[in-house]
């Protein structure tokens, strides 16, 4: 690949990212989302025989797969409105994508995005709205207080994960275990401070006064971030002394320890690092998608570990996983109400994209079989 | 007569890109000890996986006991009777030794639903009885000792029914009295009829083991002779195919200060059992003190000590003047100190990286390649291609995994990469092990050239040769103590193998020690 | 966690429980003996029937983690088997009369399917003679079951019975497939169990939607108490071990076979073995592979029974919101066995610890104390939190997680 026109040092980096066993991975990553989707085609048209409806509309089937796809793929593409919600979706999926990917690459399973998203969220919701009334009303004022919030989602997403970090490092704590914990243990926390002291009066649904309207921002301001995290948490990784001792921690404990990395610290770092993503990206939902905090607050922490998982754990890769299942979340809704399919398939074929993403071996024989890629090792 | 227990008539394995058994023939009697003879990658221990089924022979035959055998698995080769021990033992560690002894075969009662523990404990004792091994039943493995481990694995064949035994270096891993034992006990089963096969790459045990030697070569059988009718020398020329002069240049040199230094040291391995108890010694400027022993004796948690891998429970180490027991890795490293690690794949390189990542692997904080911790990715890669120039790393690609290299090549971009950092002091652990020959030669010119250049350096090597060529001073661990420091070119091998068992033989020759105080 | 810590723990309990009897005794009116008395027959008898699916799926966490893989998506083994019973008790339910022949086809069609599989994937031995007998033994003990519990029950109790038999199975299916994932194409066990339990995540809520047009089912009967006739009236244990859940008697059934099975018999030593050096149990002679899938299948069995027990053994419905109605009980099993230390025994003792605790949370909130539910709520997980920390580095198996690549050539 020509690399001439860029600056050498970004060359390097890039070098360094897309190494030789990259084709390979994005090959399977394709195949696997390839593979997840028409499965979970047949999973639609199965149950379909199952399902009550008016008329079939596929054979016997209530459900049409290809309706299905056009709705989870092509039709959240089709509308200015749609595209927004695309947006959206897709750049808080790369706020958790990106929160997963650290702890990842650090060998540290943090399934925990989820709860360090909700209490993030909830941290910058609760700042801004208590920044409402002190700051100007206008746009520097919600920038600030957009900021601030961010941070306060950051830093309260990031102890939230040291937990597990700590418990991890000094007492050996299974992480994927305690994080899950901690999820069930975030929504409860969440639900109670809300219910209690935070809740929007009048209102039926538990959740807190809306935020300062200036300090909302559009998906698309919520899209440039992201990219701007992308670059930075590539940079971290391959750029810098930190990155390198959390990726080598992450991949070989006894190198990294003869590396002179010190490795209790390297997984509360990892750990605190990966919320305090997870945590700003709760802020981002806080913010940008509704404006509040809400109970139900949407699987973002789960979808990030499928992005991460497809992208290998990749940045770059977050990139390109980020839109696809950002695309699919959009379309989940319209796939409920235009025909009726429930939104869980998206579920469904989150799971089966992990499921074939950890199986290369299955593809290598796929393709061996097939006399697809020759000289791939 | 009788048949021949084993007859391996022109055993031929080719693996890609290797022939590692070249029409190899191999006849062994009944009721003999015979040893297998050869260099590292000579091919006896493929020729033993054949025998015991683990690899298909490309072409020729296997004939046990005057029958033509094809084997699809070791199970065949149990079913005819061949036993194998390989040089890492099969055992399942928390399990007992009657539990291991019977595994796969456990005697059953109530049709078949339940293990019959009492007679399997039974059986045991009284197979280890008549062939007079010392073992405890109902020990698990874990707990005991090395050589009693051996013996389990012995008694698992035997148990099986074999009448052949085949062992794989079996002397690794033992202290020379055990190894004494371990001979006893080849006596006791040849007199009660079984054969043994015996892999080793050591002259002295082939003639002192063994009835027949056969030494292999380059994957060739290059001769079959009785252990009585040989000398040593005449091996030697058999395995090494030319004369072998083990001689390294080492000129004297001024030594300075102490560059290396502990005192009292104590180390717990990672159960809490103690490893070092309280070992003490001094490497100056430019002086290499070799640490010779069996493996196990605490080498490994001695180097983990010095270079900061583990915490010590007492006592001090030194680096130039500076106490640095309680510094961590990384400062250590920023301080100069250089570590050839012992198990290169788990430790020393990370295997998924490139080279260029690998050689920065301990520099990642360093100001030349990190300013302000900022990776300098072209630096990097320069420093990388000159490990590979220099220390001659094939292939010579910056971009090659480590995964790709083969260990002699790991091992010397990993010598490269520590010994170019220009250091206080290098610790060096087993560092030629897997490297060829004509590199290992280079390895150690470029130690002695540290040496020259008033590096303090710390060899700790299982090869008595080579520990013995390099060190100025050489001192003899066993059981977490040093027995002694010695003068290594006036010790004989006797002193050397008594120390080396936890005997202090009378009239040493020791070495004066470089004038170096610590100040503590 | 070490002998002197398991120790301490438990004498530590033993001196709260001494303690909590004091004040019971000495201070009845005091607020304190309310919250004591808490813990009566009731609360024991309810504490032992939580525990049941936390237990199963320890259980059979044991199996597979000692034979050397982690089978970390236990939670998505129980969803799969919660949901299946229900959605197939419903569907013998459809018409006007509960149809019981198409429970004893349906479940005979899966034992078929999956010896059939298992055949496949060459499990069940080589040679046509041998698969056939092992595949006809199988049916023929499946007819034994089906027809017993057909004969023995009525109309409704059976189709309740056999949708739970249908559940167990579902279970075994998947975790069939994470068996294979894991061994056949070497995926990474952590992944994989994520995976299975993600999958079983979207697929249960979303089956639940077509059939019932909502996350959450419509009702189905449970299954009938079993009453033992004389020991259920000895006092206080009687009522909470001998009058309950069949499923209750499963597991009092299951635990100590566990024990025995890993230790006394010829399978246990193979599971071991598997996991702390596949190599030695290969040299052997044993196929690993084999011994390896056995476990997976016997945690996906165990689970079967803990899903079902779940939501056909107490709630009589599923309910897939959030995270359904499992709750996190897989996850909660994985820390009782770590706790337990791959013993049954222990296992059983720890998911009995949480179970209790659950049923404290339950109690709390029915005696209005004014404790915040939610707050309440986060027991057992702070709960299961503490113990990992304490338990920490436990002695996994040796070669737990890793792949076992037998033989070369």
């Amino acid at each position: 690949m020509n690399t001439d026109w860029l600056p050498d040092s970004v060359a390097k980096l890039l070098g360094r990212l897309v190494d030789a066993s990259a084709g390979e991975r994005l090959a399977v990553s394709v195949a696997a989302v390839v593979a997840s989707v028409l499965l979970g085609g047949v999973v639609t048209f199965v149950s379909g025989l199952f399902a009550e409806c008016a008329t079939p509309t596929f054979g016997p089937s209530c459900y049409n797969p290809l309706s299905v796809y056009y709705y989870l793929f092509l039709s959240p593409l089709t509308s200015s409105f749609s595209l927004s919600i695309m947006a959206e979706q897709t750049s808080l999926l790369l706020f958790t994508g990106l929160a997963v990917a650290v702890s990842f690459r650090a060998g540290l399973f943090n399934i925990g995005t989820q709860g360090q998203l909700v209490l993030g969220g909830l941290a910058a919701a609760l700042t801004a709205v208590a920044l409402g009334p002190v700051l100007p009303d206008g746009a520097i004022g919600g920038a600030i207080i957009a900021t601030v919030a961010m941070l306060a989602g950051a830093i309260v997403g990031g102890l939230f994960a040291a937990i597990p970090g700590a418990l991890k490092a000094y007492f050996d704590a299974n992480e994927v275990i305690t994080t899950i914990m901690l999820n069930f243990v975030a929504a409860d926390v969440a639900f109670f401070l809300v219910s209690t002291y935070f809740q929007k009066p009048g209102s039926g649904s538990i959740e807190t006064r809306d935020v300062p309207e200036a300090a909302t921002f559009s998906p698309v301001v919520a899209l440039l971030m992201g990219l701007v995290l992308v670059a930075a948490t590539t940079y971290l990784l391959w750029g810098t002394s930190f990155g390198y001792d959390l990726r080598t921690a992450g991949l070989q404990t006894e190198a990294a320890e003869y590396a002179g990395v010190d490795a209790k610290r390297m997984v509360v770092a990892s750990m605190t690092l990966s919320g305090a993503i997870g945590g700003a990206g709760g802020a981002v939902w806080v913010l940008m998608a509704v404006g509040r905090w809400v109970t139900g607050v949407p699987p973002l922490g789960f979808d990030g570990i499928t992005v991460s998982v497809l992208a290998s754990n990749n940045p770059l890769g977050v990139l390109l996983a980020g839109p696809l299942f950002g695309t699919m979340s959009a379309g989940s809704l319209s796939i409920d109400f235009q025909l009726g399919v429930p939104r869980q398939l998206v579920g469904v074929i989150r799971g089966l994209v992990i499921l074939f993403v950890a199986m290369p071996e299955f593809f290598r024989m796929l393709g061996a079989r097939w006399g697809l890629g020759g000289g791939v090792q | 007569m009788s048949a021949p227990a084993v007859e391996l008539r022109r055993i031929t394995k080719q693996f890609p890109g290797v022939l590692a058994n070249d029409e190899v023939d191999l006849t062994v009697e009944r009721g003999s000890v015979h040893a297998l003879l050869g260099e590292n990658g000579a091919g006896k221990t493929t020729l033993m996986n054949v025998l015991y089924g683990l690899y298909r022979p490309t072409s020729g035959t296997v004939v046990i006991d005057g029958h033509e055998r094809v084997f699809d698995s070791p199970r065949d080769a149990i079913d005819a009777g061949i036993g194998m021990i390989h040089q890492h033992f099969m055992l399942v560690e928390p399990m007992t030794v009657t539990q291991n002894v019977v595994l796969g075969n456990e005697p059953r009662k109530w049709g078949g639903l339940a293990i019959d523990r009492q007679r399997a404990r039974k059986e045991v004792s009284e197979l280890a009885e008549s062939y007079g091994f010392d073992v405890n039943p109902t020990a698990a493995v874990e707990d005991i000792s090395v050589g009693e481990q051996q013996r389990v694995e012995i008694l698992k064949a035997l148990y099986r029914g074999a009448d052949t035994l085949i062992l794989d270096e079996p002397t690794a891993v033992l202290t020379p009295q055990e190894i004494e034992e371990l001979f006893a006990v080849f006596e006791e089963l040849t007199d009660a009829g079984k054969t043994i096969i015996f892999i080793t790459h050591k002259l002295s045990e082939a003639t002192g083991a063994a009835d027949e030697v056969t030494v292999l070569r380059d994957g060739k059988n290059v001769g079959s002779v009785t252990a009585d009718d040989v000398t040593g020398e005449e091996l030697a020329e058999l395995m090494v195919g030319r004369e072998v002069l083990f001689d390294v240049e080492r000129p004297p040199v001024e030594t300075g200060n102490v560059g290396l230094a502990v005192r009292d040291l104590v180390v717990d391995d990672e159960r809490g059992v103690r490893a070092v108890d309280g070992v003490e010694f001094s490497v100056a400027e430019g002086e290499v003190l070799g640490i010779a022993g069996v493996d196990g004796n605490g080498q490994s948690e001695l180097i983990e000590a010095v270079t900061g891998i583990r915490s010590p429970a007492a006592g001090r180490v030194y680096l130039g003047n500076s106490e640095i027991t309680h510094r961590s890795r990384r400062q250590r490293i920023e301080s100069g100190m250089a570590y050839v690690p012992e198990d290169r794949q788990a430790r020393g390189l990370v295997m998924s990286y490139d080279l260029v990542e690998n050689g920065l692997l301990g520099s990642q904080h360093d100001g030349t390649f990190a300013p302000g911790g900022r990776i300098d990715w072209s630096g990097t890669e320069a420093h990388a291609a000159d490990i590979i120039d220099e220390y001659d790393v094939r292939p010579p690609e910056t971009g090659a995994t480590a995964k790709s290299l083969s260990g002699g090549n790991q091992q010397k971009f990993i010598v490269g990469r520590e010994f170019n950092r220009d250091p206080e002091a290098v610790v060096a652990a087993h560092p030629t092990r897997g490297v060829d020959v004509g590199s290992v030669e280079f390895i150690h010119e470029q130690l002695l050239g540290l040496r020259e250049t008033g590096t303090a350096v710390l060899l700790v090597s299982s090869k008595l040769d080579e520990v013995r060529s390099l060190s100025d001073r050489l001192a003899v661990m066993h059981d977490g103590e040093l027995m002694a420091v010695v003068n290594p070119d006036e010790v004989t091998e006797e002193q050397l193998g008594l120390l080396m068992a936890g005997e202090r033989p009378a009239e040493l020759p020791t070495v004066a020690a470089p004038e170096t105080e610590v100040e503590t | 966690m070490r002998a002197t810590k398991r120790f301490a723990f438990a004498a530590a309990v033993l001196v709260v429980a001494v303690v909590a009897l004091a004040i019971e005794v000495l201070f009845p009116a005091s607020p304190v003996t309310e919250v004591i008395r808490i813990v009566d027959t009731g609360y024991l008898a309810s504490a032992v029937r939580l525990s049941v699916p936390i237990a199963f799926a320890a259980l059979g966490g044991i199996f597979a983690e000692k034979s050397g893989v982690i089978n970390i998506g236990l939670e998505g083994l129980l969803i799969v088997g919660a949901f299946t019973g229900v959605a197939v008790s419903y569907w013998l339910r459809g018409g006007e009369a509960v149809a019981v022949m198409p429970g004893v086809v349906l479940v005979l069609v899966c034992v078929l399917a999956l010896l059939l599989v298992l055949a496949f994937l060459g499990l069940l031995g080589s040679g046509v003679r041998k698969i056939g007998t092992r595949v006809g033994g199988g049916l023929l003990a499946t007819v034994g079951l089906v027809g017993l519990t057909v004969v023995l029950t009525d109309a409704s109790q059976s189709a309740t019975w056999l949708s739970f038999y249908v559940a167990v199975l579902m279970s075994v299916a998947l975790s069939l497939l994470f068996a294979g994932v894991t061994i056949e194409y070497r995926a990474d066990q952590v992944i994989a169990g994520l995976a299975v339990w993600l999958i079983a995540l979207g697929a249960a809520p979303f089956a639940s939607n077509v059939i019932w047009g909502t996350v959450n089912s419509t009702s189905v009967p449970t299954l009938d108490g079993w009453t033992v006739p004389l020991l259920s009236n000895v006092p206080v244990l009687g009522e909470i071990l001998f009058d309950s859940d069949p499923t209750v008697f499963m597991l009092l059934l299951a635990t100590p076979l566990s024990w025995y099975v890993l230790r006394r018999t010829s399978f246990g030593y193979w599971v071991r073995a598997s996991g702390e050096n596949p190599k030695a149990l290969d040299t052997a002679g044993v196929d690993v592979r084999r011994v390896r899938y056995a476990a997976v299948l016997i945690s996906g069995l165990f689970s079967g029974i803990g899903g079902a027990s779940l939501s056909l053994g107490q709630v009589g419905q599923f309910i897939g919101s959030g995270s359904t109605m499992v709750a996190g009980r897989g996850w909660i099993g994985i820390t009782a066995y770590l706790f337990g230390n791959y013993n049954p025994l222990g296992a059983f003792g720890a998911s009995l610890l949480f179970a209790s605790l659950e049923a404290l949370q339950i109690r709390l909130q029915q005696l209005g104390y004014g404790l915040p539910p939610s707050l309440v709520q986060t027991i057992p997980y702070i709960t299961v939190i503490v113990v990992l920390a304490l338990v920490g580095r436990t002695r996994i198996p040796e070669a737990a997680g890793e792949h076992y690549d037998s033989g070369e050539d």
